[in-house]
């Protein structure tokens, strides 16, 4: 899941304020463009009646390399709450990722994380 | 039909010819659903499930995906179809696959179900048929079995995990 994290050469207020409690960034000055850049993409697996569950959770595990738990874990996310993100990172790869998942019949869309 | 098994690293099912007859005749529906003019299966919901939008909100980017990938997958599923095809007793027998010919059976019995289910509006409450003689109760009939084709070949798949690599 995604972190929140200071965007690179934000204005900093640690060259003035020493100590554990000194803020490094301000989140006021983040534009809105600077934060849709920073922001990572998703890749959402979407419920669907079709696709078993044992199936999903197979080829959650051979595309993604995640262990049994995890794979078990989104496949009953997506199950119960109708999605799950299934992995984070630049368009691109999501852009992958979704094919991947097409060629597996998994029904799957990238966005840009919410 | 006999379920998919794990034998050391193969995985071995028995189907009898009627049974190959019902594959290759869906097969065959699906190869020609899938080299079709996109222009005259636009709109068909089993191609929109079988090649789903890749993303949604933005009409732009979603036909970039389309460019991008939509080629591949045709041509990905085409090659899958093909070696579905190539290790179908024809007279009924034993399927044996090896890793790669097991996973391009998963997808493509995959991608049976998804198009008989589309054509049948499967629902999550959907349950086997009371009577498969009659026209949709065999169509039903067919994709529960293709259900208990391909949940045998995951699970004889995922219990070859434990201890082997």
């Amino acid at each position: 899941m995604p972190t929140v994290r200071a965007a690179p050469g934000e204005a900093s207020y640690s060259d003035h304020v020493a100590g554990p409690l000194a803020p490094v960034w301000t989140p006021e000055t983040v534009s809105r463009e600077e934060s849709d850049l920073d922001r990572p993409w998703v890749t959402v697996v979407w419920d669907d009646p079709v696709n078993l569950m044992t199936y999903v959770t197979f080829v959650l595990q051979e595309l993604f390399g995640y262990d049994e738990a995890t794979a078990t874990k989104l496949m009953l996310q997506v199950h119960h709450e109708g999605r799950a993100v299934v992995s984070s990172g630049p368009r691109e790869r999501m852009e992958h990722d979704t094919s991947r998942l097409h060629a597996y019949g998994l029904w799957a869309t990238y966005q840009k994380d919410a | 039909m006999r379920p998919f098994r794990r034998k050391g690293d193969v995985l071995v099912a028995k189907l009898v010819a009627a049974e190959v007859d019902i594959v290759s005749l869906l097969l065959d529906q699906l190869e020609q659903l899938l080299a079709a003019d996109p222009d005259d299966t636009g709109g068909d919901p089993v191609v929109e499930r079988l090649l789903p939008p890749g993303h949604v909100g933005d009409p732009e980017m979603a036909a970039d995906y389309r460019d991008l990938t939509e080629a591949g997958l045709r041509s990905g599923k085409a090659d899958d179809l093909a070696m579905v095809r190539a290790t179908l007793p024809f007279e009924g027998g034993e399927v044996r696959l090896d890793a790669d010919q097991a996973r391009a059976w998963l997808r493509t019995t995959n991608d049976l179900r998804l198009a008989l289910g589309t054509r049948l509006e499967i629902t999550a409450e959907t349950e086997p048929p009371d009577d498969p003689a009659g026209e949709e109760g065999s169509q039903l009939a067919v994709y529960y079995w293709l259900t208990a084709v391909q949940g045998s070949l995951i699970d004889a798949l995922v219990a070859g995990r434990g201890g082997r690599r």
